[in-house]
């Protein structure tokens, strides 16, 4: 017999802290599909796809109406573009990525991920290629993301990708500059990226796993926003510590929702399931806020000196928390501080408490990156590479994931508002310090793996 | 397999119920093998299921109890259980059904008889109704087991429709959900 407790609180939890399951993504292996016949190839994917995921959303639905919990998105991640279509030039990816467009919509996933290269230590052919083929990719297609990992612990920092990723979003950001250059919105630059990704921009199935496989991420910051409210209201001796074990409890909650229902999807569909990723990905919506979550903390906004250490706190806790409710936890697994996305952070930006700068700081204990971070139209393809190359060497010495989804919005300039639709949400443009004739990053090659003693 | 009786207890709740109920049953070589018991605004109810020795009657358990229990101004009823209960052999799936909202008279009526129409059973009602118009004060808890073989779709379209005609809110969730979230 429940609890009536158990059953309220669990009920609140839907109902008034927008606990959901935020995607179930679908990795598609499409190694076998390769062929030199460009037809052949998007022939073989996109049956591939339809075979696959034809029944995803159907399931999805039903499962997520069986437990009361909404998968919000569906979503697909493919094996790397780049690998699978290694055979073919620019201009026939861009063909390849209007398939895959077509496939996520005839299926009726929100995104499919994978338009993808891992170019770390060095760009073959077809790396190059589909780094070339970004701009067009994502500026013609409603769907496809796109990542590029241009760094690892293991293998060090590829300033020569970096610079050509400097180029790349420029040049996505031209493309799409009547809609605020959101073909950047779907694109990520990556440090230490996880094969396993359920969240988008990042997902694509990574080279090390099987056919097919379900792969869940969850959400839930409002979750973690009450349950601290609720206990700074309740609890008079409240420390730090405390909130640490409140955060923690919520996040083995919203984890286990996560791992349910992805097992559930997985085996009706008689695929693997794979993992849980368990990050506090926000929305725009209030209430549904990693920013907001500061507030709760004490902090006036994020940005504020303190933010670095509750950002610490916050990521540490959830990750145990998942941890513990799960043997399968993957992904990104943290927090994740979106600027556009986050209806609180984008307020911070605008209201002059969260800078560019302080952002990069706390990227350095959050799970991502700088994430969809609106810059002024102007900045240079070097300084946005010199941004990425910041934030890769942060992820490559604390031998996490970082990343860098930066948009340089055409035509807008600090201080100015970006709108990207939907959940990608809008933000205040940031400033950007001053960086003309930045001779550092194009001087290229790379830059070593950091020694793996002397940690200090 | 021997016999077994089910004693229903009820009454104002006092100290010393149990206590008298399981003396009586020890004292006719009975054994307790489920025993459940609830109060609601002071009033106990109790139910027990006990095996009987060979040649005991439940009428006589009857007798016996009344006396026992007649100071405390308790009513009991004795009988013998009959097997097979509702849900053997029945594929079910676990749900629990929550609606909150104004009190008004009806709304458990409402909610069960559309719960009887398509076979659905409930097997533990928990209904909190702390009066007037705040939805969040009166809860009632429905944990039923839903028939594999009816069509559950019509089934929720229904208890929605049926919700909303009460101005209740309702949620329609499997059981494993809670489990999830709050065992470990």
């Amino acid at each position: 017999m429940l609890t009536d407790r158990e059953i309220l609180s669990t009920i609140a939890m839907l109902k008034n802290e927008h606990l959901d399951v935020r995607t179930v993504t679908l990795g598609i292996n499409l190694m076998d599909c390769v062929s030199d016949d460009l037809g052949r190839f998007l022939n073989n994917i996109r049956n591939r796809i339809l075979g696959r995921a034809g029944d995803l959303v159907r399931v999805c639905d039903a499962v997520g109406e069986k437990y009361g919990i909404p998968v919000v998105n569906k979503r697909i991640a493919i094996s790397p573009v780049a690998v699978a279509g290694a055979r073919f030039s620019p201009e026939e990816l861009v063909t390849v990525a209007r398939a895959l467009d077509a496939a996520a919509s005839e299926v009726n996933v929100d995104f499919i991920g994978g338009f993808s290269a891992l170019v770390e230590k060095g760009a073959a052919r077809g790396d190059s290629a589909l780094m070339e083929a970004i701009p067009q990719a994502l500026a013609e297609t409603q769907r496809v993301c796109a990542s590029v990992n241009v760094a690892s612990s293991k293998a060090g920092i590829n300033m020569d990708a970096i610079l050509k990723m400097g180029a790349v979003i420029k040049r996505a950001a031209a493309l799409s500059a009547d809609r605020d250059g959101l073909a950047c919105a779907k694109l990520c630059v990556f440090a230490n990226i996880p094969q396993d990704i359920p969240f988008m921009a990042g997902a694509y199935l990574g080279i090390g796993e099987a056919d097919a496989v379900i792969n869940v991420g969850v959400s839930g910051p409002g979750a973690v926003k009450k349950a601290i409210d609720r206990a700074m209201a309740s609890e008079a001796d409240l420390n730090l510590g405390r909130i640490s074990e409140i955060i923690k409890k919520t996040a083995y909650k919203v984890t286990r929702v996560g791992e349910l229902i992805g097992r559930e999807v997985a085996k009706n569909l008689n695929i693997r399931f794979g993992i849980v990723d368990l990050s506090l990905a926000p929305t725009p919506n209030v209430g549904d806020s990693v920013g907001e979550i500061f507030q709760s903390l004490g902090l006036r906004s994020i940005g504020v000196p303190g933010t670095t250490a509750a950002l610490a706190l916050l990521n540490d806790a959830v990750k145990k928390g998942g941890a513990f409710a799960s043997s399968h936890v993957g992904g990104l697994s943290g927090a994740f501080i979106p600027v556009s996305e986050d209806l609180n952070i984008s307020e911070a930006v605008r209201n002059g408490y969260l800078t560019l700068e302080k952002l990069e700081a706390i990227t350095s204990v959050c799970s991502v990156g700088l994430d969809m971070v609106a810059l002024p139209g102007d900045t240079s393809e070097e300084t946005l590479a010199a941004i990425i190359a910041d934030e890769m060497a942060i992820g490559v010495i604390n031998r996490k994931t970082t990343a860098a989804r930066l948009i340089p919005v055409p035509g807008k300039k600090a201080g100015d508002n970006a709108s990207f639709g939907g959940l990608l949400g809008q933000a205040t443009i940031m400033a950007v310090t001053d960086a003309r004739d930045n001779a550092f990053v194009r001087m290229g090659g790379m830059i070593p793996a950091p020694i793996q003693s002397l940690t200090n | 397999m021997g016999s077994k009786a089910i004693i229903s207890v009820i009454g104002p709740d006092r100290p010393g119920i149990l206590a008298a109920v399981s003396k009586l049953l020890l004292e006719l070589d009975c054994n307790i093998e489920n025993a459940r018991q609830t109060i609601l605004q002071g009033e106990f109810a109790g139910i027990f299921i006990a095996s009987i020795p060979e040649g005991l009657k439940p009428a006589e358990i009857n007798n016996r109890m009344q006396a026992a229990v007649r100071p405390m101004d308790l009513t009991v009823h004795v009988k013998s259980l009959s097997l097979t209960p509702f849900a053997a052999g029945c594929a079910c799936e676990p749900f629990v059904i929550t609606t909150q909202g104004p009190d008004r008279k009806g709304l458990v009526a409402g909610i069960t008889g559309i719960l009887a129409c398509y076979g659905v059973n409930v097997t533990n009602l928990q209904a909190v109704f702390r009066g007037g118009n705040d939805p969040e004060g009166n809860v009632m808890i429905y944990e039923v087991d839903i028939p594999a073989d009816i069509d559950s779709q019509a089934l929720y379209a229904d208890l929605r429709e049926g919700a909303k005609a009460l101005d209740l809110s309702i949620s329609i969730q499997h059981r494993n959900i809670f489990e999830a979230l709050n065992r470990i």
